[in-house]
């Protein structure tokens, strides 16, 4: 009993909002633990329901919990985290508690450090790094946050690193504050001159004073959370991590999913099979309800049917072949129960068998 | 008092929800009903992805404004792009600080400075209002990024004008913060899906926009809904008809489906139709009726068509929405 494509140590589970992720990465967390392989499910935020069909709390917050399942490995589930994950972060590369503690009350970080784009996506992977590093598992699913702008996800490391970049951010803050600071060549130190005169101008000494504080700060800090960057970068591209694209059905969700799908690639991940979630049934033999007090709803299903039967074809024009495609239908209600949950996983990898 | 004849005072109406839930749809609509009342509106789209376009049966914007109708216009609203005009604007023009906006170094400080981005979208659009620019609107309505974004867009003025201690950033700031905050001149309209997470989300936005901000949301948009059920005489739900072998009893409990490819495609008999139908409605129906304990303002539902996204989706949104806000 296998996942067939899926047998992957770490599947990170990708695609736009509201499309049913958190829900599938659970699923296949409850089928590959039924298999055998000691599984951990990492997630932002759960629906309610899904929370209680596990049986896992607020005590998931950051922390790894046991979900009561009878499959034959364990089943673990952890409830991300960004600012606790942010928090860590800088407990474990400052050199003294006294710079940690610079850091955490600084008013930049904490107001805005948080909100920063692409915080979220990046504190995912860094967990998942974290964890991975301590092979207490033998497979890792990443449940990620919801990209609307999908590419985020994948940048994420790379901004990070770019933002916290201390070249550009001492070019732009250093000499403005310590005179003679160090940087060398009249042209470097021109730009830099403009840049804080218009910075200065436009935002005013407080916000550059706790940002140039807050880099300060988190300089000693620097190497070691660049080079943790970088091994998260590797790490998403390792050959036993497997990107699985969820897209919602219908066709105008296909060019995002087709145009996310390829930047993947392109940027040297492997993707997984695609999957088509939520598809509306085709409706047939509605004959004898036609002139009912039914016609209207089931034209409507009709419809649904038809347009999510166009989206998949769509899809599979542009795949080439061999590139799995899974489709898995509406349920009635959202899953439930465990019982419910691991039907759904089953159906996801009967199809990638 | 009908909605649509308050929102047609405002300045600015921000629209925002989760995402999938139909936002753009629901700001579209919006806009064109007050165009409709007379006033003169701009519709922002700010995801570089344009899809407004799509729904208007306009050419895309490109970043520049395009006629959608009478009184109506839109324009794809690139953030950076705005923020490069206002320091371009704000500091004198020399060829140096020409060179430093274009520079890695500034951009990197741009987008670095958390709600840069989002106030100068919301100064573009009250500085519109105000007749500051060439092209004039009574109001603008803007589709603004999905929840988690959209609440720090409103929230963007306030925090920065608390952070910012002066500066032309710090004054702009605390403008814009008066500006959001007062209830005549700007609306927030929250778009939702009568499903779990959606309204979870949607409970989430509704305090944040009370507590945080002091500001209620002052349009609540169900979208998506599926058509009541047909009920019964007894108020119980109609049994399907049984023109299929493996027919469902009554009740409302989970039917187990085969798993596995058999469900991929196959065809399904009308009363699973029937089934799916009535369960998913029921899925709105207690999700609409945990929004009203969270919210008690103006709802409006709007159902689930059998259109494709397109300027016919687009009248028929409109329509049904115009009918709920009169």
């Amino acid at each position: 009993m296998t996942l067939g494509q899926l047998e992957r140590k770490l599947l990170v589970v990708v695609g736009a909002g509201g499309v049913g992720k958190t829900t599938l990465a659970a699923a296949l967390g409850l089928r590959s633990a039924r298999a055998g392989a000691s599984t951990l499910v990492m997630t932002f935020d759960p629906s309610l329901r899904l929370k209680d069909a596990l049986g896992v709390g607020d005590s998931a917050k950051d922390r790894a919990v046991r979900v009561k399942s009878d499959t034959r490995a364990r089943l673990d589930v952890i409830l991300l985290d960004a600012r606790t994950t942010f928090d860590r972060l800088i407990e474990r590369y400052a050199p003294d508690e006294a710079a940690a503690k610079r850091i955490y009350t600084n008013r930049f970080y904490r107001e805005l450090a948080g909100n920063l784009a692409g915080i979220l996506e990046y504190m995912a992977v860094e967990r998942l790094f974290e964890v991975a590093s301590e092979r207490s598992y033998d497979r890792i699913i990443l449940d990620t946050p919801p990209t609307r702008q999908a590419l985020d996800f994948l940048e994420a490391p790379d901004r990070i690193v770019n933002f916290l970049d201390s070249g550009a951010i001492k070019i732009a803050l250093k000499p403005w504050w310590e005179s003679g600071g160090g940087i060398k060549g009249i042209p470097m130190r021109l730009a830099a001159k403009g840049v804080e005169g218009i910075a200065d101008r436009l935002l005013g000494v407080r916000l550059l004073g706790d940002m140039l504080e807050f880099f300060r700060a988190f300089a000693p800090l620097y190497d070691g959370f660049r080079e943790r960057a970088e091994q998260v970068r590797r790490l998403l591209r390792e050959p036993e991590t497997l990107f699985l694209v969820v897209s919602g059905p219908g066709e105008d969700r296909i060019p995002d999913t087709m145009f996310f799908a390829r930047k993947l690639k392109e940027s040297g991940h492997r993707v997984g099979p695609i999957v088509v979630n939520q598809v509306h049934p085709a409706v047939g033999r509605t004959g004898g309800l036609a002139d009912s007090q039914f016609a209207e709803g089931l034209e409507l299903f009709e419809f649904l049917g038809q347009r999510d039967q166009r989206g998949i074809e769509s899809l599979r024009k542009l795949l080439s072949r061999g590139e799995p495609l899974v489709v898995v239908p509406l349920k009635a209600s959202p899953p439930n129960d465990l019982a419910e949950l691991e039907e759904l996983g089953e159906e996801l990898v009967a199809q990638v068998r | 008092m009908p909605v649509l004849p308050k929102l047609s005072k405002r300045q600015l109406i921000v629209v925002t929800g989760k995402g999938g839930v139909g936002k753009t749809t629901i700001a579209a609509a919006i806009a064109r009903l007050l165009a409709a009342a007379g006033r003169r509106v701009l519709l922002l789209e700010i995801d570089p992805r344009e899809s407004l376009h799509q729904l208007l049966g306009t050419e895309p914007s490109g970043g520049g404004i395009i006629k959608a109708g009478p009184k109506l216009s839109v324009q794809n609203l690139q953030p950076v792009a705005v923020v490069n005009a206002l320091v371009r604007e704000k500091v004198p023009v020399g060829i140096l600080a020409r060179k430093i906006v274009a520079s890695p170094v500034f951009q990197h400080f741009a987008q670095g400075a958390p709600g840069l981005k989002e106030m100068s979208v919301l100064g573009y659009a009250l500085r519109t209002v105000e007749g500051d620019y060439k092209h004039k609107a009574d109001v603008v309505v803007l589709d603004a990024p999905a929840t988690g974004h959209g609440a720090s867009m409103l929230a963007a003025p306030l925090l920065l004008s608390d952070l910012v201690g002066g500066g032309q950033i710090g004054d702009m700031a605390k403008n814009l913060a008066q500006f959001i905050a007062d209830p005549e001149r700007c609306g927030v309209v929250l778009a939702t899906l009568a499903e779990e997470m959606p309204v979870q989300e949607l409970a989430e936005l509704v305090a944040l926009l009370r507590e945080r901000m002091g500001r209620p949301p002052e349009l609540v948009v169900a979208n998506g809904l599926y058509p009541r059920f047909p009920e019964g005489r007894t108020g119980s739900p109609v049994t399907p008809p049984s023109d299929d072998p493996i027919r469902r009893k009554g009740g409302s409990e989970t039917v187990r489906r085969p798993a596995g490819p058999l469900a991929r495609s196959s065809v399904h008999p009308s009363a699973d139709i029937l089934e799916l139908w009535r369960e998913r409605r029921a899925v709105n129906d207690r999700e609409l009726k945990r929004l009203r304990g969270i919210w008690k303002g103006p709802l409006a539902e709007v159902p689930l068509l059998p259109l494709d996204r397109g300027p016919e989706l687009l009248a028929a949104i409109e329509a049904t929405l115009g009918e709920e806000l009169a």
